[in-house]
């Protein structure tokens, strides 16, 4: 008995390879059809989930969108409020994997003179403390006009002057100052020179400040160790950003951490708009295309018919010979699979690199996925065969039909 | 006898044409839905990201420098420049007036308030409190369109993301809406009133009525927020405001429209000036509005135009992939029904047809199903991205002649593409070996 089974299991696969080999040009078809539906669901199935990541990181062009601020509570106007710089040490450089940048500013009015231009008038102007070389990274938007940026004293050596400074478009216009000028600043009795390392030109209300760092302004505005706010961009998605606000509230307490509003909420809805948009685009392309590839499989399956009335007319169970049509189906849905799938991931990799810059990580369980899917599908659509099981042999070999 | 044969294989064998003809209106239905999205997608993203604000500063060129912190202006009333309020509806003549959704003159002044609270319809004053922000601006006006009608704008249309609990005041009425930090701070309910004045007090002015909370996130949460009109009173400037906001419906800049307007070429400008980037439509801004610093607000702008390209490419890829695998499943299947055909290609032949005249008959047979099948997926994939758009954008992207022919010669050129191979292959075969079976 179990010799008449290895025997008719041997017969299984010598006829599914015959089933197979007998014609070339239709295998070519339906792997080619197969396995262009798996190369499809790979690579977007991967680069879906890689997209919405990355649009993220992408919103942070956007700038800071989180703010640490004196809490307004109490009778004190919010002017005079200010925070200890010691708070900058609570805030953590990552969330969650997700990247958080923080700068903290110090804000007061002083006096400017650019004592070697033509204009000797000095004017009250905004100067912010700040950490110069972390601007770029938290408002990436902001037109730097000199690159590379020259944010070591070094580099502007000839110049007479202890410390740089940024200097906003409006400022540089009002004073008609260009990089390695010297302006002055005053505030009471303090008194700072500085070399303009570059202008920004930001279109909002910072194209009226001077940007110099944080001790200088500290020194200038006689206030050691003080700061007006912290601003932090944190990457991640809408309900990330809800988190990191609350684990750094309840970190900090003697500030108020408030969401910028205007971004956060934005964001969220443009974020949610896009994914929503990704995720029903590549749902409906993956399933027409899983449907499309099943129509043509199908038809090439019913061509068969020959095939079936041969089998049945030696003999061949109906249950047999459709069992064998199914194993050759899930044999080609695997091997479709299995190149197609290994072709997506790959094409992902180089689609994420032409649309964000950076090459999509390939994620492992696309690929069995993929190829579990690619197989179903074969097998759904090997099943009108079942169809032909009821056909009598006779009718097929005269041509009938 | 040719038309014949062709009615007679499509009659013949009805069930495999279907089959054939489902699987090309799949896949041009892939194909239409995705291209539809992807055409369509740039203009509704585009009004998304309105949500953000404005993205044009419009300020006078001959200001003083701004002492702004956190939103608010430090200089004294006295110092600066202003604008004319009358030259505003002169915005809605540009080239690109369609573009601007919104604009929102803004006039801030220092002022000392004085809150009344009501109990019970009596209002009890409290004390003065010096330096109040108070910006004035449009909540929801109303300017007369060259062409007719009214266009309706204010901060409301600018701000999106500012919450009213309440209502905006009325911009005629002795009405105001304070902000959300200010009015716990001072005990300031919906239905109280508050004075506002400027300078010393002899007698208190006529109060403001508090119609609504504002809560914006950001520093107008500790401002009282005034019609224009009013503030312009308050501050001695009569029809002059001190900064503007436009939120306009821009292209993402491309590396065109980088390049400085003053190196094109005249046909170069044409299209530039004609094309809505941010960049032209602040400089047409600046044209209409004399004595003016137009800025675009580089975070938004900026931000903006990155994620639409990024957005819109990856868009394109989705659409170029998934047309990809349909016309290679199409092409599978149009070579697959003439591969089986070889018997009956080798019947024609050994009638005396030529290789030509069985390549025409199929080929004839192939398109039919092209153009029935292109037809039929059309129509699907405009469905579905109807419903796509309606989901996600509450509105549907409009059907165009465009994505039709471009879908139907992609049906005709896949299948005649697919068949093209297994045809040449039986051109090439001897009747005799296949008649036999061979």
């Amino acid at each position: 008995m179990t010799e008449l089974r290895a025997l008719n299991r041997a017969m299984f696969w010598r006829i599914l390879r015959r089933l197979l080999g007998a014609n070339r040009g239709r295998l070519f078809v339906m792997l080619l059809a197969l396995g262009a539906g798996a190369a499809v669901t790979a690579a977007l199935l991967n680069l879906q989930v890689d997209a919405k990541r990355r649009l993220t990181t992408e919103f942070r062009a956007f700038g800071a969108n989180l703010i640490v601020a004196p809490k307004s509570s109490g009778a004190t106007p919010a002017s005079d409020s200010l925070l200890n710089q010691s708070l900058l040490r609570n805030l953590p450089s990552e969330f969650q994997g997700h990247s958080v940048t923080s700068v903290p500013s110090l804000y007061l009015i002083a006096e400017l003179s650019a004592p070697y231009s033509e204009s000797k008038s000095s004017v009250p102007v905004v100067v912010s403390g700040t950490e110069l070389e972390k601007l770029p990274r938290i408002f990436p938007t902001w037109d730097f006009q000199a690159s590379p940026f020259p944010m070591h004293n070094n580099s502007v050596a000839p110049v007479k002057a202890n410390v740089v400074c940024l200097v906003g478009a409006k400022v540089a216009s009002t004073f008609h100052l260009v990089p390695f000028d010297v302006i002055e600043l005053m505030n009471g009795t303090e008194k700072v020179s500085c070399a303009v390392a570059d202008i920004i030109k930001t279109g909002s209300e910072e194209d009226s400040q001077v940007f110099m760092d944080l001790a200088g302004a500290q020194r200038l505005a006689m206030l050691s160790s003080r700061i007006s706010l912290i601003q932090i961009s944190v990457e991640g998605s809408p309900p990330v950003i809800q988190q990191f606000q609350g684990f750094l509230s309840q970190k900090i307490l003697d500030a108020e951490v408030r969401p910028i509003r205007q971004f956060t909420e934005s964001e969220a809805k443009i974020y949610n708009s896009i994914s929503g948009l990704l995720t029903a685009t590549v749902g409906i392309v993956l399933l027409l295309t899983a449907l499309c590839v099943m129509a043509a499989m199908t038809n090439v399956a019913i061509e068969r018919k020959m095939d079936v009335g041969l089998m049945k007319a030696i003999g061949g169970a109906t249950r047999r010979v459709v069992r064998l049509f199914l194993a050759e189906a899930a044999l080609l849905g695997l091997a479709g699979g299995l190149i197609g799938a290994a072709a997506g991931l790959v094409l992902s990799i180089g689609l994420g690199k032409a649309v964000f810059g950076v090459a999509a990580r390939p994620r492992l369980i696309v690929y069995p996925l993929t190829v579990g899917l690619t197989m179903l599908v074969a097998i759904l659509s090997a099943f009108p065969l079942r169809r032909l099981a009821s056909i009598r042999p006779a009718s097929v070999f005269r041509g009938e039909a | 006898m040719f038309l014949r044969l062709v009615a007679d294989s499509f009659g013949r064998r009805p069930r495999h044409k279907l089959l054939t003809g489902a699987a090309l209106a799949l896949g041009m239905g892939v194909a239409t839905a995705a291209l539809s999205v992807a055409l369509d997608v740039g203009d509704r993203l585009a009004k998304e990201f309105r949500s953000l604000g404005a993205n044009l500063l419009v300020t006078p060129q001959a200001d003083s420098l701004p002492l702004e912190i956190g939103g608010v202006d430090y200089r004294p009333v006295n110092a600066g420049a202003y604008l004319p309020e009358a030259d505003l509806p002169k915005l809605k003549t540009i080239f690109w007036h369609n573009n601007i959704v919104g604009f929102a003159p803004i006039l801030e002044v220092r002022a000392m308030a004085l809150p009344f609270a009501q109990e019970g319809g009596q209002y009890r004053a409290g004390e003065w409190i010096e330096g109040v922000p108070t910006i004035g601006t449009w909540a929801d006006h109303s300017v007369p369109r060259p062409e007719g009608g009214e266009f309706q704008t204010g901060v409301a249309k600018t701000n999106p993301w500012w919450q009213i609990d309440g209502r905006w005041f009325s911009d005629e009425g002795m009405e105001c809406v304070v902000g959300v930090a200010f009015a716990q701070k001072n005990h300031i309910n919906i239905g109280d009133a508050i004075s506002l004045a400027v300078g010393r007090v002899t007698k208190t002015p006529s109060p403001f009525k508090v119609v609504g909370i504002l809560n914006s996130g950001g520093p107008e949460d500790e401002s009282i927020v005034v019609p224009l009109s009013k503030a312009q009173f308050l501050a001695h400037e009569p029809g002059q405001y001190r900064k503007l906001y436009v939120s306009a419906l821009t292209k993402p800049e491309d590396a065109f429209a980088k390049r400085d307007p003053k190196t094109f070429t005249p046909a170069e400008y044409d299209r530039w000036f004609c094309t809505p980037y941010i960049s032209s439509i602040a400089f047409q801004i600046q044209q209409e509005l004399p004595g003016t610093d137009v800025r675009v607000i580089r975070r938004i702008a900026e931000g903006e135009g990155r994620i639409l390209g990024r957005v819109q490419m990856l868009l394109w890829l989705v659409t170029a992939a998934a047309m990809l695998a349909a016309a290679l499943a199409v092409g599978a299947s149009s070579a697959a029904s003439v591969i089986e055909r070889q018997v009956e290609i080798g019947l024609m032949k050994a009638l005396g047809a030529g290789s030509r005249m069985v390549g025409f008959l199929l080929a004839a047979e192939q398109l039919l199903l092209a153009v029935v099948g292109g037809g039929v997926g059309y129509a699907l994939g405009i469905v579905l991205a109807r419903l796509l758009g309606e989901k996600i954008f509450g509105a549907a992207p409009e059907p165009t002649l465009l994505v039709f022919l471009v879908v139907i010669g992609l049906a005709a050129i896949v299948t005649l593409l697919g068949s093209a191979i297994p045809l040449r292959r039986a051109s090439r075969i001897e009747p005799a070996p296949i008649l036999r079976g061979e």
